[in-house]
C-alpha cells in the first residue's frame, strides 16, 4: 500500500477508535462498561507486552506481576499516605517502571527460554511475596480502599462530578481506561515509528547485526522492559479502581501473566489495532464460555478451544487478521484492469 | 560442627529429593522432546500428562490391575500424543513460535478444565506399583517407593536414549530435528518425526503422572501443576535442549527443593519456590544456556 | 359530605393504600416476579478451585426440587451461579453483572474468603442481601455491624481451631503440638481459633510449619514436625495436604496424635488417607462434623441423605453421590428455602434478612441429627454446633454431646 493511503487509513482507524470509546456507553449497561473498564486496563499491559515482545522479541512472563505492582503501588499510596487514588496512577506506572527495568536486567545475560523463565519466576513468586510482606500489601486480605480510603477513591460512591456533570462510576472508570488506553497506544505508535522503534526492531532481528550498526542492545533490551514495566503499572493501577478500589494476592497469580501474553498474541504481536481486540478477548471469551454450559471446568474447555482455533485460523493473530483483510480490501483500489 | 549434622536426615531428605527429582526428570525430557521438535515449551505437557493419570485411575476402576493400566495408558497416551500434533500442531506449523507456544497454552486449558468436566473432583487414590514401607540401609530409613520411582524414571529416559541413539528411526528424528529440510531430501518424514516426538513425549508424561500419583498419596485435577513448573524449571537449568541436561538440572532441582525446605528456615515454606527458581535464576546468569546447554552461535 | 360515605371513602382509600403497597413490595423488589425469585452467585468454575464448585450444584439441585413441590408461596426459586475463576476482580465483575442487569433478589453462595471481602461493600452500599456467605472465615458473623447486609453459613475455622484447643487443655494437658497450617486466611484462622481456645496454654505449641497452596508436598514440613517431637499433630490443611501429612509421617515412621480439620475430613479422605499411609496412621484421628456424610455408612438409611441422593440422581445426572460439598450446598439451599417461607409473602431484601437473622431451624435434613440452624440479631452465626468425631477402624465415631462452635 502506498504510504500516504496507509497514514490516511491509519487516522481514520484512529479516528474510528476514539469515537467509537466516546459514544459507546450510551448504548452499554453500567456493568457492560464495568467490564469494558477492565479489558481497557488489559489493552494497556498488553500495549506494553507487545512493544517488549512484538518489538524487542524479548519474552515476558511475569506482566501480571508488574501489574500487581502497579496496582499495590496505588493501594498503598492511597490507604495509607493520603493521595487521591487518580493521582497514583502516575506514579503507580513509574514504580512498575523501575520493576520492569530489574526485571529486564537478566535479559542482557538470558534470551528465549530462559529469559522467559526469569521472568516466570517473577510472576509466580509474586503472590508469595505479596502474602508474606503482609504489614505493608494486607496479606491475604489485600487491601480494600472502599473501607479504608473511600473519600480518595473517586467514583466509589457510584458517580463522578466532572466539568461539572454528574457521570456514573462506571462509565467514568470506562472513558478513564480507554482514554489513557488511546494516548499510550499513540504514544507506543509515535515510539515505534521514531528511533526507538527502529533500533527496537534491529534487535528483534538481528542483535549482532544491530549492535555492529551502533545500537547499543543492553541499553535499548532493558530500556524495553522499562516502558513496558511502565505500561503495565498503569494497567496494574487502573486495574484497582476497575475492581471497586480491591486488591488482592489472589487477582495476581501467574495465570494473570499467562493470560496477557494469549491477549498479545491472539491480538496479534505487532498490531496496535490488534492489541485491543485482543484485551477484548481476554476478557469477554471466558465468560462467554461460561454461557454455554457452567459444569465446573465447562468454561475452560470452550476457552481453550477458542483460543486453539484462533490461532489455528489466524496464525498471525486477530490483527493479523485484519491487516490481511485490509490489504485485501484496498488492493483491489490499485489493480488495473488490463 | 561437622559432626553435630545428622548425615542419616541429609541422606534421607536427598533420597527423597531424587525421588521427586525424577518425576520431575521425566516430565522434563518430555518437555525437551517437543521442544527439539517443534522448538516450544508445551504449556499443556503437565495436563495431559494428568489425563492419563486419570485415564489409568478409571482403567483400575473397572478392574485393571496397576501394571496392566499403566501399559494400557502408556499406549493410549502415545497414541493420543501423535494424533494431538497432527490435529492442533501440524496446522500452525510454519507459524511464529509463540503462535504455536499460545497453542499449547490453548491445550492447557482445555485440558484441564475437561477433567474437571469428567471427573469428580474428590481426591483419589492411585494404586502404588511399590510397597511404601520404610526399610532401612545403613541405617537411614527410606522407602521402596522412593526408589522405584527413580529407577522408573531414569529407565524410561534410558530407554528414550537408546531409541534415539540406536535406531533408524531415533536417527530420523534427530536428523529431522536438527535440519528439517536437508532430512527431508534425504526422504525422511519430518511431519510424522515430530507427531512420533509427540507420542513419546505424550508417553513419558504418562510415566510422571503415574509415579507422581502413588508417590504423593493422593492426587486431583490440579496435582500435575506444581509438577510441570518444575520440570520446565529443571529443564531450563540443565540447558533446553539437552535430554541429560534436562534429567540432571531436575534431579539437582528436587534435591535442591527438600534440602532448602527442611533445613533453611528463615526461606519459609512459603517462599521455598521462589527461592528455588532465584536459584536456578542465579545459575543461568553464570551460564546462560543451561548447564549442559549449548550456547547458541549467532550467524551474523 | 356525610358521615356514612366518609367511612366508604375511607375504607376505599385504606384498601388502595393497602393493594398499591402490596403490588408495590411485589413489583419493586428486584428479582421477585409473581412466580420466581431470582438468587445469584459466583463460584469458582474454571481454574484449581472448580473443586468446590459442587456448593453450587447441590443447592442448584436442591432448589429444583423445591420447585417441583410448588416453591416458596408458588414462586420457584432460579438459582443463576456464574464463574469467577476464583479471581476476586472476577467476582466483582459478575456480581455487578448478576445485581444491575440480572437483577437478582440476592447474592447467595458465593464461595470464597477474598472473593466475598470484594463484593461486601459493593452489596452492602446497595443494600444487597449477601447470604451464606461460602467461607468459613468469621468475619462473616463478626462484623454484622458494619455491614448488616452479610451473613456467613458455615461454623468459622477460629471457632472449629478453639474447640480443639480446649478439648486438648482438657484430654491431653501435656502434649507437645505442632501444627501444619495453610499459609492463607484459612489456615490461619484455624490457627488462631487453637490458640484462642488452648488460652493460658499456648506454649504446647513447639511448632509451627505452614505451606503454600501452590507448593507440591509438605514433607520438609512434616519431617520437621516430627524433629520437634512433637506428639500431637494438627493439620490445617486442604484434602491434598492433609493425606500427604499423614503418608510422609509414615515414611518417617512417626505416628502422632491427629486432629485434622473440618475441610479434609471427609469419609473418603481419610480412606484415600488410610491406604496412602497404613490403617494404624489414621486410627485415634479427631476431627469436628456438622454435615452428614454421605460416605459414612451410618447414614445409608437416614432419610435427610435418602433424599440427598434421589435429589442429585433426578436433578444432577446422578453425580456427586460422595462429595460432601453437595450436601453443604443442599444445607445452605435448605435454610435459604426456609428463611425465605419466613419473609412474608411477598418477600423484600429487608424481610429477607430479617428471617436470616432469626432462624430457628431444628427440621435441616443435611446436618447432624439435634443441630439447629439459628440465628438471632446479635449472634450472626447460622450453623454453630458440631460434634467431636474419632477415626476407628476405618468409620467416624461421633463422641460426646453437641460442642458449640460460634
Amino acid at each position: 500500500m502506498r504510504t500516504g493511503v496507509r497514514i490516511a487509513l491509519g487516522l481514520l482507524v484512529a479516528a474510528a477508535a476514539v469515537t467509537l470509546v466516546l459514544v459507546l456507553p450510551h448504548w452499554l449497561s453500567d456493568a457492560r462498561a464495568a467490564e469494558l473498564a477492565r479489558a481497557g486496563c488489559f489493552f494497556i499491559a498488553i500495549l506494553g507486552l507487545n512493544l517488549l515482545t512484538g518489538y524487542t522479541g524479548q519474552i515476558s512472563l511475569g506482566h501480571g506481576a508488574l501489574m500487581a505492582i502497579g496496582a499495590y503501588t496505588t493501594a498503598i499510596l492511597t490507604a495509607d499516605h493520603g493521595l487521591r487514588d487518580l493521582w497514583t496512577i502516575p506514579l503507580a506506572g513509574l514504580v512498575a517502571m523501575a520493576a520492569g527495568f530489574v526485571l529486564g536486567l537478566p535479559a542482557l545475560r538470558l534470551s528465549g527460554l530462559y529469559l522467559a523463565l526469569a521472568t516466570f519466576a517473577f510472576a509466580v513468586a509474586m503472590p508469595a511475596l505479596l502474602k508474606k510482606f503482609s504489614g505493608l500489601t494486607g496479606g491475604d486480605q489485600g487491601i480494600n480502599l472502599f473501607d479504608q480510603a473511600l473519600t480518595r477513591s473517586t467514583g466509589a460512591l457510584g458517580s463522578v462530578h466532572v466539568f461539572g456533570r454528574s457521570v456514573a462510576t462506571n462509565d467514568f472508570l470506562y472513558y478513564l481506561t480507554w482514554g489513557i488506553g488511546l494516548v499510550l497506544a499513540g504514544a507506543a505508535w509515535l515510539l515505534v515509528r521514531g528511533r526507538l522503534g527502529r533500533a527496537f526492531r534491529a534487535l528483534r532481528d538481528s542483535e549482532v547485526a544491530a549492535a555492529s550498526s551502533g545500537v547499543d542492545a543492553s541499553l535499548y533490551k532493558t530500556l524495553a522492559f522499562a516502558i513496558s514495566g511502565f505500561y503495565a503499572g498503569i494497567a496494574g493501577s487502573l486495574f484497582v479502581l476497575v475492581s471497586n478500589w480491591f486488591v488482592n494476592p489472589q487477582s495476581f497469580y501467574f495465570d494473570k501473566s499467562l493470560l496477557l501474553v494469549v491477549g498479545a498474541v491472539v491480538g496479534g504481536l505487532g498490531s496496535l489495532a490488534g492489541m485491543a481486540l485482543g484485551a477484548l478477548f481476554i476478557q469477554f471469551a471466558p465468560t462467554w464460555a461460561g454461557n454455554v454450559s457452567n459444569a465446573p471446568g465447562a468454561p475452560s474447555v470452550f476457552f481453550g478451544a477458542a483460543i486453539v482455533l484462533v490461532m489455528v485460523l489466524a496464525p498471525t493473530g486477530l490483527g493479523g487478521l485484519l491487516r490481511s483483510l485490509g490489504e485485501a480490501l484496498t488492493s483491489r483500489l490499485y489493480t488495473r484492469n488490463p | 560442627m561437622f559432626f553435630a549434622v545428622d548425615w542419616a536426615g541429609v541422606a534421607q531428605q536427598v533420597v527423597a529429593g531424587l525421588s521427586s527429582g525424577g518425576i520431575y526428570a521425566t516430565l522434563a525430557v518430555a518437555l525437551v522432546l517437543i521442544y527439539r521438535a517443534t522448538g516450544v515449551i508445551n504449556f499443556a505437557q503437565g495436563e495431559l500428562a494428568m489425563l492419563s493419570t486419570f485415564l489409568a485411575w478409571t482403567l483400575t476402576q473397572h478392574g485393571l490391575s496397576y501394571w496392566p493400566a499403566f501399559a494400557l495408558t502408556l499406549l493410549v497416551s502415545f497414541a493420543g500424543g501423535i494424533a494431538l500434533e497432527r490435529v492442533v500442531i501440524q496446522p500452525v506449523e510454519g507459524a511464529p513460535v509463540l503462535t504455536v507456544a499460545i497453542v499449547t497454552v490453548g491445550l492447557f486449558f482445555l485440558c484441564s478444565g475437561a477433567a474437571f468436566w469428567i471427573w469428580s473432583p474428590e481426591v483419589k487414590s492411585m494404586p502404588n506399583a511399590f510397597s511404601t514401607r520404610p526399610i532401612r540401609i545403613a541405617g537411614v530409613g527410606f522407602s521402596i517407593a522412593d526408589l522405584g520411582v527413580i529407577g522408573v524414571s531414569l529407565l524410561a529416559v534410558a530407554l528414550l536414549w537408546l531409541f534415539f541413539r540406536f535406531t533408524k528411526l531415533g536417527l530420523a528424528m534427530r536428523a529431522a530435528a536438527l535440519n528439517p529440510d536437508s532430512s527431508r531430501l534425504t526422504g525422511i518424514r519430518v511431519g510424522w518425526t515430530i507427531a512420533l516426538g509427540w507420542g513419546l513425549a505424550a508417553a513419558l508424561g504418562a510415566v510422571a503422572g503415574l509415579m507422581a500419583a502413588p508417590s504423593l498419596g493422593s492426587f486431583d485435577q490440579s496435582f500435575m501443576q506444581p509438577i510441570l513448573l518444575y520440570a520446565f524449571a529443571g529443564a531450563v537449568l540443565g540447558g533446553i535442549d539437552s535430554p541429560l541436561g534436562a534429567v540432571v538440572g531436575s534431579l539437582l532441582l528436587g534435591v535442591f527443593l527438600n534440602v532448602i525446605g527442611t533445613y533453611v528456615s528463615w526461606v519459609g515454606t512459603d517462599l521455598r519456590q521462589p527461592a528455588a527458581l532465584a536459584v536456578i535464576l542465579a545459575v543461568l546468569l553464570v551460564r546462560p544456556a543451561g548447564l549442559f546447554g549449548r550456547a547458541a552461535v549467532r550467524r551474523v | 359530605m356525610n358521615a356514612g360515605k366518609g367511612r366508604v371513602f375511607f375504607a376505599v382509600l385504606c384498601a388502595l393504600a393497602v393493594v398499591s403497597a402490596a403490588s408495590a413490595g411485589g413489583s419493586t423488589t428486584p428479582g421477585v416476579t409473581s412466580n420466581q425469585i431470582l438468587i445469584g452467585g459466583t463460584t469458582p468454575l474454571s481454574g484449581l478451585a472448580s473443586a468446590y464448585a459442587s456448593v453450587a450444584k447441590g443447592a442448584d439441585a436442591y432448589f429444583k426440587y423445591v420447585n417441583a413441590h410448588g416453591g416458596v408461596f408458588g414462586r420457584s426459586i432460579k438459582y443463576k451461579y456464574v464463574d469467577d475463576g476464583y479471581d476476586p476482580s472476577q467476582t466483582i465483575q459478575q456480581t455487578r453483572d448478576l445485581v444491575q442487569n440480572d437483577k437478582i433478589f440476592a447474592d447467595f453462595n458465593t464461595l470464597g474468603t477474598a472473593t466475598n471481602l470484594a463484593i461486601r461493600s459493593y452489596l452492602n452500599e446497595l443494600k444487597v442481601p449477601q447470604l451464606f456467605v461460602a467461607s468459613g472465615a468469621s468475619t462473616w458473623g463478626k462484623d454484622y455491624k458494619k455491614y448488616p447486609w452479610t451473613i456467613g453459613y458455615q461454623p468459622s475455622y477460629a471457632a472449629e481451631g478453639a474447640i480443639y484447643g480446649r478439648y486438648i487443655v482438657k484430654t491431653r494437658p501435656k502434649a507437645r503440638i505442632g501444627v501444619l497450617y495453610q499459609n492463607d486466611d484459612y489456615g490461619k484462622e484455624l490457627l488462631g481459633g487453637l490458640e484462642r481456645g488452648l488460652g493460658k496454654k499456648t506454649k504446647l505449641i513447639v511448632s509451627k510449619q505452614g505451606y503454600d497452596a501452590t507448593d507440591q508436598n509438605v514433607k520438609s514440613q512434616i519431617a520437621r514436625l516430627k524433629s520437634k517431637k512433637v506428639n500431637t499433630l494438627m493439620v490445617f490443611a486442604t484434602p491434598t495436604f492433609a493425606i500427604q501429612s499423614y503418608s510422609y509421617a509414615r515414611q518417617l515412621g512417626w505416628r502422632p496424635f491427629v486432629f485434622v480439620n473440618a475441610v479434609s475430613s471427609a469419609a473418603n479422605i481419610l480412606s484415600v488417607a488410610s491406604i496412602a499411609s497404613s490403617k494404624q496412621q489414621t486410627e485415634g484421628s479427631i476431627s469436628i462434623v456438622y454435615l452428614k456424610d454421605p460416605t459414612d455408612p451410618r447414614w445409608e438409611r437416614d432419610r435427610g441423605v435418602i433424599l440427598f441422593r434421589s435429589i442429585l440422581k433426578k436433578y444432577n445426572g446422578g453425580k456427586g453421590l460422595t462429595d460432601v460439598y453437595n450436601v453443604y450446598g443442599m444445607s445452605a439451599a435448605f435454610t435459604l428455602v426456609d428463611a425465605l417461607k419466613h419473609s412474608g409473602k411477598n418477600p423484600t431484601r429487608a424481610s429477607v434478612m430479617r428471617a436470616v437473622t432469626h432462624l430457628n431451624e431444628r427440621n435441616n435434613p443435611f446436618v447432624l441429627p439435634g443441630i439447629s440452624v439459628r440465628t438471632t440479631p446479635s449472634d450472626h452465626f447460622p450453623v454453630a454446633q458440631a460434634k467431636l468425631e474419632r477415626y476407628h477402624n476405618g468409620r467416624w465415631v461421633y463422641f460426646g454431646s453437641l460442642v458449640g462452635v460460634g
